[in-house]
């Protein structure tokens, strides 16, 4: 009669609530993120006090790495065209600038990319190969590219001379420049230099950077960008 | 008995195990994290001089030589001379002149100094210093206009506060730089110098509000100079291989 009915508890927890939060985080970052991009080389930026942020779209990315090749740092691109997202414009999206940018490379050097070709090259993120290898690289099978870019001398830059014969690199630019052209807003930007940004390591030496900007400053593009972080209060 | 058990059903668990979904769910999460970027790179405008009209640059660098100029060669970190640069840019070493450089008075002219973006007492933030004494005039009318940006005198939009702001700001520099009263900054890397010790510097150029300032290359006054104060630059090497 006295006897107390101890109340059995249920030992499971109810997970109701936690998957729902965990779902709600999880729907946060798959909408908010935004994918790193591979790169050739692992660079952090030196920190700035500079707010203004880095375009997402139409942008031209060179970027340089420490490791010397003939006096200098390997140099890659990457271009970027019109987002799909608010942009209507399918003619201008990153692939199709990229497709363009080649023809115009592989008709100035005589070179013959099949359309495999072509369309590896607007999927891919970075290259950075002297344009008579860039065929070769490629062909190579996909597991292979990330590790022969590595090893590329980069896109050549040395000048011999001032007003002499243009490097490759300034012949990406200038073929980046005129596809660019087709658009108002994209000229602006690549006038304005915000189209150019150039992305190198804090520890790099600057004079692997000073040869890029001497690349462009004798094509007289004067204008361009260095990408930073922002500074933290620590610093 | 058998009618007994058939009219015994099983009663079903309508709960459902949540675990593993929570399991999976976090799993997600935890990818989805880590390969995020949240923080998106920021860039600094730069605008080099056209090189092809050298004579002209040649120009106004004497103008500016006179009164205005202040130049700074930017050293790299001292201790890491072989190929190891330093990735901020508090250690490395510099050395600044005003005015013209005469190679008869280099040694005394050259003033060595240390750290660059630095926060601190003046002693180690010794740029900020100088710079900030030197911009004074122009640095006391922009942080007038600061104090009014910050409480959206100018207009209650965002946007348009800062439009007036940037151009008001830049009205004041124009004025001062006519009148000779602001800093024009030369800023010469020597092949030792880092990246980040050429951001750093052009940072402080923003900070102070120094409105003319110039990437160069090392003269041969500035090498002499250099030499004379025993300090013995690497040559560039090519290739290292």
């Amino acid at each position: 009669m006295g006897k107390v009915k101890v109340k059995k508890k249920d030992p499971r927890i109810d997970m109701t609530a936690m998957s729902d939060v965990t779902v709600l985080l999880l729907t946060f970052f798959m909408l908010t993120s935004t994918f790193l991009q591979e790169e050739p080389v692992k660079v952090i930026t030196p920190a700035s006090v500079s707010e203004d942020m880095v375009p997402e779209q139409k942008l031209i990315t060179v970027l340089v790495s420490q490791n010397e090749h003939d006096g200098h740092g390997q140099v890659y691109m990457e271009i970027v065209g019109a987002s799909k997202k608010d942009d209507a414009d399918s003619a201008f999206t990153t692939e199709n600038v990229k497709k363009q940018v080649l023809q115009i490379m592989a008709q100035k050097h005589n070179i013959q990319f099949t359309a495999q070709n072509y369309a590896d090259f607007a999927k891919l993120n970075a290259f950075g190969h002297p344009i008579a290898d860039l065929k070769k690289w490629l062909d190579l099978p996909v597991n292979e590219r990330a590790e022969a870019l590595k090893e590329s001398p980069g896109i050549p830059i040395a000048m011999t001379n001032y007003g002499g014969e243009l490097t490759e690199f300034q012949e990406w630019i200038r073929a980046c420049a005129e596809v660019f052209s087709q658009r108002e807003d994209a000229t602006e930007d690549i006038r304005s230099g915000k189209a150019i940004a150039i992305k190198a390591d804090a520890n790099t030496p600057y004079r692997m950077v000073e040869i890029v900007m001497n690349n462009l400053q004798s094509i007289k593009r004067n204008k361009f960008t260095l990408m930073t972080s922002l500074k933290t209060a620590k610093d | 008995m058998g009618k007994k058990n058939l009219s015994h059903q099983k009663k079903f668990e309508t709960r459902i195990d949540f675990t593993p979904m929570v399991d999976m769910n976090m799993l997600l999460i935890t990818f989805f994290m880590l390969c995020t970027t949240m923080l998106k790179s920021q860039t600094l405008k730069i605008a080099l001089p056209s090189n092809s009209n050298e004579a002209k640059q040649e120009k106004n660098q004497n103008q500016a030589a006179e009164s205005q100029a202040f130049t700074i060669i930017l050293d790299g970190k001292e201790e890491e001379k072989d190929g190891n640069y330093s990735s901020t840019a508090a250690n490395s070493k510099f050395y600044y002149y005003e005015g013209k450089l005469d190679p008869a008075q280099a040694a005394t002219q050259l003033v060595e100094a240390k750290g660059i973006g630095v926060k601190g007492t003046k002693d180690t933030n010794f740029l900020t210093a100088i710079l900030q004494k030197k911009n004074a005039k122009a640095l006391k009318e922009i942080g007038e206009l600061k104090k009014q940006w910050e409480t959206n005198k100018f207009s209650n939009d965002d946007a348009q506060n800062d439009a007036i702001y940037q151009q008001k700001a830049t009205e004041v520099l124009a004025k001062f730089n006519a009148a000779h009263e602001t800093p024009i900054v030369m800023i010469k890397p020597t092949s030792r110098a880092s990246y980040a010790d050429v951001i750093a510097v052009l940072d402080q150029m923003q900070i102070n509000s120094i409105g003319t300032f110039q990437i160069e290359t090392l003269s041969k006054d500035d090498s002499t100079a250099l030499a004379a104060k025993g300090i013995q630059l690497p040559p560039v090497q090519s290739a290292k291989k």
